[in-house]
């Protein structure tokens, strides 16, 4: 008898557990990217160390650690890799102000069994508690206001110090400045 | 009742913050990838957006704060959660050091839903970059090297 009580109350269990369709309600843009899936869901934004290890630093190490988004609907653990901005730009500047925070997500995950990736996500939009959706496009405005000597024209990626730094010391292929120089003759020849 | 306490319990795992897992001490050998580009395929195939011919774009990855990667032969990934006792790796000056460089790595392992982790404890050894691929794709993407002013 208790058996037969159990059963629906363990199906509801057993229900966030198998694979889910987060794309309903979902209004992601396409990237045009083979194994993209909308995606919208509500998660904790964590620190994925500290989510790991049990090494946890304040604020979720204050941008130096990765952060990703504890799924709420089955508690999987997802890796922000890349925010809105079609820019070179990661996730963790747009999710830091949420660090500990409940949130919804909107973007692609990126889904490919046979490559094999899962859980890794590209994050759109934030919600936050009653404010409006924002957009994670947040990246270039916190680089600018970290190195406003590299102020110019061009992507922020041309500009970096340490990136250019990098180019300078090894070349664009890291290969030193003298194999640099022949395919550079090579490749506009 | 001892059924009823069971249930209540398992019930009530989901809700619970996940415990940290026990990791597993490895040595790998790989390469420093770039691993949004690896996974998403925004500029190419996956033989493609690794070594030199991806170097600059995975310098630009990485300083924003992309994650990086440890790519081995058997093509397993490992997200690198640090790089060394004192450096956290989102970013950071030794990531950019290392991208597209073949390294051994020493660390913790740890796996959750489908994804390998690393925490570096200790880079062994350091090849550079040995993974000449510019050789067959020139540069990823196109216009990672600028056009000389003419």
């Amino acid at each position: 008898m208790i058996r037969a009580a159990l059963l629906p109350a363990l199906a509801l269990f057993a229900a966030p557990l198998a694979a889910q369709d987060f794309s309903q309600n979902s209004e992601a843009k396409s990237w045009n990217l083979y194994s993209e899936v909308p995606a919208m869901f509500e998660a904790k934004v964590v620190d994925a160390m500290c989510e790991l290890t049990g090494d946890c630093p304040e604020n979720c190490g204050d941008g130096d650690r990765q952060l990703a988004l504890l799924r709420g609907a089955d508690n999987v653990l997802v890796m922000a890799l890349k925010n809105n901005q079609p820019a070179f730009t990661g996730a963790v500047v747009d999710l830091l102000p949420y660090c500990g925070q409940e949130i919804t997500v909107d973007g692609l995950l990126i889904e490919d069994e046979d490559f094999p990736v899962k859980n890794v996500y590209l994050v759109q939009r934030i919600k936050a508690a009653e404010r409006d959706w924002s957009k994670a496009s947040q990246f270039t405005k916190v680089w600018a206001a970290k190195n406003p000597d590299a102020k110019g024209k061009g992507a922020w990626y041309r500009r970096d110090p340490r990136i250019n730094a990098r180019i300078e010391a090894e070349g664009y292929l890291g290969l030193g400045l003298e194999v640099d120089a022949a395919f550079k003759e090579y490749l506009f020849e | 009742m001892r059924h009823l306490l069971g249930l209540a319990a398992i019930l009530l795992l989901p809700t619970l913050p996940a415990a940290a897992a026990e990791g597993e001490r490895i040595t790998v050998t790989g390469e420093i990838i770039d691993t949004w580009c690896y996974y998403s395929g925004v500029m190419g195939g996956p033989d493609s957006v690794v070594g030199s011919a991806h170097h600059t774009c995975a310098l630009w990855c990485s300083a924003s704060g992309i994650p990086i990667g440890l790519l081995t032969e058997d093509g397993t990934v490992y997200t690198v959660l640090k790089l060394g006792a004192q450096d956290n790796a989102t970013g950071s000056d030794t990531a950019l050091r290392l991208a597209s460089h073949t390294v051994t790595a020493d660390g913790m392992f740890y796996a959750r839903d489908g994804i390998n982790y690393i925490v570096v404890e200790n880079i062994v050894e350091d090849l550079g970059i040995v993974n000449l691929t510019h050789e067959d794709y020139d540069v990823v993407p196109s216009f990672a090297i600028p056009e000389p002013k003419e």
